[in-house]
C-alpha cells in the first residue's frame, strides 16, 4: 500500500482517517482542499493550541466525515494563527503536543503506515535481516541528546545506524515536532485569524518569571539551558535534571527553580515541583563536566573539570570562553 | 615583522598565486576573510569565481586566507543572518599542542597515523562518507583539516556535529555495555565480533591484535600460541569465553585497548567542527605564520610539508597540475552545492596571472626571490629536525645562508630578519 520512493511515499489511498491522525501529511493538505477558515474552524483551532498550552490530549470522537475535515482543517488554521502570531510560546507549546498526539496514534500502527509517515520527512528504514538501520545524518537529525541515544554507544556501519522499532517511532515524533514548529510567518491574515490570535495572547500566562541572568553568571551550557528553558524550547531529561542540581546547588528555592521551568512546552506544576523537591531531598550533586559531556550537554571548552567551578574563573578568563 | 621583509614575504607568496591550483567546490558561494597581522582582520568577502579570486590575492597578497565550512546565498552580507546559510563542510581540524615555538613541528608526522584513522576508519567506514567527498589538507602550521563535503552532511546543525566530534573523540564510549551480563545457564561471556561495525568492531579487532602483537600486555599466558588462538577464535564469534581470566578481569583488562580506540588529537578544537559560521584556511593557499602552504595531501603517508609544502618546490608540481587544473574542477565537484565549479574561466593561464601579479605588492611575479636567502636571527633559536633537515641551533644576532623554505619560516616567525 505504501510504496517508498526516494523518501517520499505515494498517498493516493490513504483515507479520511489517515489525515486526521497525521494532519501534517500531503494527503491531509488535498482532503481539506478549498475549505475556508470559518467561525467553527478557528473555534476548533484555538482550542487545539489552548489544550497544547495546559498540554492536554485532544483526542475527540469524530462520527461524520464534515466532522473529520473540519478537525483536520483546524490544524491547518492552527498553524496559520501561529504563524501570524509568531509567539515561540505558543508555537513549541503546539508542536510539542501535536508530535505526542502523532506519536500516540503511531505506536498503536502497523511498521508499513509508520514507514508512510516516516518517508514524509525523509526517515527511511532498511530492514537489515533483523535489525532496523537508519542513515546516519537523519538519525543526527532527529534522534534526542540523551546517553541511551548517543551515537558512541549505538551499532553503525557505512553510515548506517540500528535502531529498533519504537526508536524509529521516537524519531518520527521528533520529526514531526520539528516540522510543526517551524511555521512561516503568515503576513496580513483573515481578520478571524487576527482575533483568534489576540483571543490567545490574552490568554498566555501573564507572570512569566524569569531569573535574571547576566552573561557569564553561569558556565555556557547551564546559559544555554536557561535560554532554551525563556524561549519556550524542549530540553531532555537529562537536561532538565542537571539544571536542577546545578540550580539548587547555587542556592536557588525551590520556587525559583519551578518558575525556571514553567516555560517550558511540556510544563506540569505538579511534576515539575515533585522532580525538583526530589533533587533537594536526594541532594544529588551536581555532575561534573565529563558526565555532562556524556549527557552531550557539553557547549563550549571552559576546562574547568566540574560546573561549579565556573563561579572560580576571573572575569576575563570567563570573557574568553564565552567567546 | 619589518613592512620591508613583509613586502619581500608577499611578492613570494603573489607569484605562488599566479598560478596555484586551487579546488574550491562551491567558491562563490563562500564567504572569505583575509588577515595580515592576524589570521583575520577582514571578512564578509566574496569572489564570483577563481580567477577573480586568484587576482584578489595576487594584488593584495595577504599573509592569510581563509574561507567559510558554510555555503551562503549571500555570502557577502552583513550582519551573517542575511548571508543565508545553505548549508557547511564537515571539517575536522587535528591540531598539535607542544611546547615552545617550534615545538610542534616534530609531532606533525606523528600526528599523520591519526589522520588516516580518523578518515578510513571514522569517516568512511563508520560515517559511511565516499573518499572523493573528502579532503585532507596539512593546515599551514601545526595540524591537518580533514574537509567532508558529502551532501548528506552539509545541513547538520551544530549539535549534531559536536555528537559526531563526541564520537570520534570517544566522549562517553561505555566498552562493558559491549558486554551483556551473562543470564541463566552456562556462563558464556557474549561480546562484540571483528566484523561489526563501530567501536564493537573496533573493540574486538583492537582486543586480537593487541593478542597478537603484546600478548603479555593481557597476561602472560598468552604468550602460549594455542591459549592465544583458543581465544581469537572465540572472539571472530563474539563469544569471549574461551579464556582462563575471570569475565570481570578480562572486562578489566583490556581497558588499556579501550582507551586507544578514539582520536585524541581531535580533541582540542571542538569548536571548529561546532561552528557553523567558521572560516578555515584556504587549501592550498600559503599560511603566514610559516610560508608554509595549506597543502591538499593526495598520499597522506608520503606528505612531508618541508618538501612538498614548501614555496619553493612548487614551480614544477604546478606545471604538472596546470593542464588538467580545468577538468579536475568540474570533476571534483563534492557537495551539489558547488553550481559553479570549474568556473575558472580562462583565468588559470599564466598570462593573465602574472599581469594582475604586477599590481599591488610591487614588482612582477619574476621578482620573487628563489634559492637561498639570507637572514639575520633576532633571538635565539635551538636546534630542530624539520623533515629530512636538522637546522640549527642558531644565536641571536648570526647572519645565515638558508634555503627559502627555512628563510620563510624563521622569518615569519618573528625569529629572524632578511638580511
Amino acid at each position: 500500500m505504501y510504496k517508498i520512493t526516494n523518501g517520499e511515499y505515494q498517498n493516493m489511498e490513504e483515507g479520511l482517517d489517515f489525515a486526521v491522525k497525521y494532519p501534517f501529511s500531503e494527503s491531509a493538505k488535498k482532503h481539506i482542499q478549498g475549505m475556508a477558515a470559518d467561525e467553527r474552524i478557528v473555534e476548533l483551532a484555538v482550542e487545539r493550541i489552548k489544550k497544547a498550552m495546559k498540554g492536554e490530549s485532544s483526542a475527540r470522537m469524530l462520527l461524520h466525515d464534515s466532522e473529520k475535515r473540519e478537525e483536520i482543517a483546524s490544524f491547518a488554521a492552527a498553524r496559520m494563527i501561529l504563524g501570524h502570531l509568531h509567539n515561540s510560546f505558543l508555537t513549541s507549546h503546539f508542536a510539542v503536543n501535536e508530535s505526542k498526539r502523532a506519536r500516540s496514534y503511531l505506536d498503536r500502527e502497523d511498521e508499513a503506515v509508520v514507514d508512510g509517515v516516516a518517508g514524509r520527512f525523509g526517515i527511511t528504514t532498511r530492514d537489515n535481516g533483523e535489525t532496523l538501520v537508519v542513515d546516519l545524518p537523519t538519525y543526527l537529525t532527529y534522534s534526542l541528546r540523551n546517553p541511551d541515544y548517543r551515537l558512541i554507544n549505538r551499532r553503525l556501519k557505512q553510515g548506517m545506524v540500528e535502531i529498533t522499532p519504537s526508536q524509529k517511532r521516537r524519531l518520527v515524533e521528533e520529526a514531526v515536532r520539528q516540522h510543526v514548529e517551524d511555521i512561516p510567518l503568515v503576513k496580513d491574515p483573515p481578520d478571524i485569524i487576527k482575533q483568534a490570535g489576540k483571543q490567545l495572547l490574552a490568554e498566555l500566562p501573564k507572570s512569566e518569571v524569569r531569573i535574571t541572568v547576566k552573561p557569564g553568571d553561569h558556565p555556557p551550557c547551564v546559559m544555554k539551558m536557561l535560554e532554551s528553558a525563556r524561549k519556550h524550547e524542549n530540553l531532555p531529561h537529562h537536561a532538565r535534571w542537571y539544571l536542577a542540581t546545578y540550580l539548587n546547588a547555587i542556592g536557588m528555592g525551590e520556587e525559583d527553580i519551578v518558575k525556571v521551568y514553567s516555560g517550558l512546552p511540556d510544563f506540569s506544576e505538579k511534576v515539575t515541583r515533585y522532580q525538583v523537591s526530589h533533587v533537594r531531598k536526594k541532594g544529588y550533586s551536581v555532575p561534573s563536566c565529563a558526565t555532562v559531556m556524556t549527557y552531550g550537554l557539553c557547549c563550549a571548552v571552559c576546562g574547568i573539570g566540574h560546573p561549579l567551578n565556573w563561579h572560580t574563573l576571573g572575569e576575563e578568563r570567563k570573557r574568553v570562553i564565552r567567546r | 615583522m619589518r613592512s620591508n621583509d613583509m613586502l619581500v614575504v608577499k611578492r613570494t607568496f603573489a607569484s605562488y598565486y599566479a598560478d596555484a591550483d586551487f579546488r574550491i567546490p562551491g567558491l562563490e558561494q563562500r564567504e572569505f576573510g583575509i588577515g595580515n597581522l592576524k589570521k583575520i582582520e577582514a571578512r564578509h568577502l566574496n569572489f564570483a569565481n577563481a580567477s577573480e579570486f586568484r587576482r584578489y590575492l595576487c594584488n593584495n597578497t595577504p599573509m592569510f586566507v581563509s574561507h567559510s565550512t558554510a555555503y551562503y546565498d549571500f555570502p557577502g552580507a552583513t550582519p551573517i543572518q542575511k548571508k543565508q546559510w545553505k548549508g557547511a563542510d564537515l571539517v575536522f581540524d587535528l591540531d598539535i599542542h607542544a611546547e615552545g615555538k617550534y615545538g610542534a613541528y616534530a609531532k606533525l608526522e606523528a600526528v599523520k597515523e591519526e589522520v588516516m584513522r580518523l578518515v578510513d576508519d571514522f569517516i568512511i567506514n563508520d560515517f559511511g562518507v565516499k573518499k572523493e567527498d573528502i579532503a585532507v589538507v596539512f593546515s599551514g602550521n601545526r595540524g591537518y583539516h580533514v574537509h567532508v563535503r558529502d551532501k548528506a552532511f552539509l545541513g547538520l546543525g551544530g549539535d549534531e556535529r559536536r555528537e559526531l566530534v563526541d564520537y570520534i573523540m570517544g566522549q562517553g564510549l561505555d566498552y562493558l555495555g559491549f558486554f551483556p551480563a551473562p543470564g541463566k545457564g552456562p556462563q558464556k561471556l557474549l561480546g562484540p565480533r571483528p566484523d561489526e561495525g563501530g567501536y564493537r568492531g573496533r573493540m574486538a579487532r583492537g582486543v586480537i591484535r593487541l593478542l597478537e602483537e603484546n600478548p603479555a600486555a593481557l597476561s602472560r599466558k598468552y604468550a602460549d600460541a594455542k591459549e592465544r588462538e583458543f581465544f581469537i577464535s572465540g572472539i571472530k564469534e563474539g563469544n569471549w569465553s574461551r579464556t582462563f581470566l575471570k569475565f570481570d578481569e578480562l572486562k578489566r583488562r583490556i581497558k588499556v585497548v579501550a582507551d586507544t580506540l578514539p582520536i585524541h588529537s581531535v580533541n582540542t578544537d571542538v569548536g571548529v567542527t561546532q561552528d557553523l559560521s567558521k572560516l578555515i584556511r584556504v587549501p592550498n593557499s600559503i599560511h603566514g605564520e610559516t610560508g608554509l602552504i595549506a597543502k591538499i595531501m593526495e598520499d597522506v603517508t608520503a606528505f612531508d610539508p618541508w618538501k612538498d609544502a614548501a614555496l619553493e618546490n612548487q614551480t614544477a608540481n604546478q606545471n604538472k597540475t596546470k593542464n588538467t587544473d580545468k577538468t579536475k574542477n568540474q570533476n571534483k565537484n563534492p557537495g551539489e552545492l558547488g553550481r559553479a565549479n570549474g568556473s575558472d574561466g580562462g583565468g588559470v593561464g599564466g598570462g593573465d596571472a602574472s599581469g594582475t601579479g604586477s599590481g599591488g605588492v610591487g614588482g612582477s611575479a619574476s621578482g620573487s626571490v628563489v634559492g637561498e636567502m639570507k637572514v639575520k636571527f633576532i633571538e635565539d633559536v635551538p636546534e630542530l629536525v624539520l623533515g629530512a633537515d636538522t637546522v640549527g641551533p642558531f644565536r641571536k644576532d648570526e647572519m645565515k645562508e638558508l634555503p627559502q623554505r627555512f628563510a620563510l619560516l624563521f622569518v615569519c616567525k618573528d625569529s629572524a630578519v632578511f638580511a
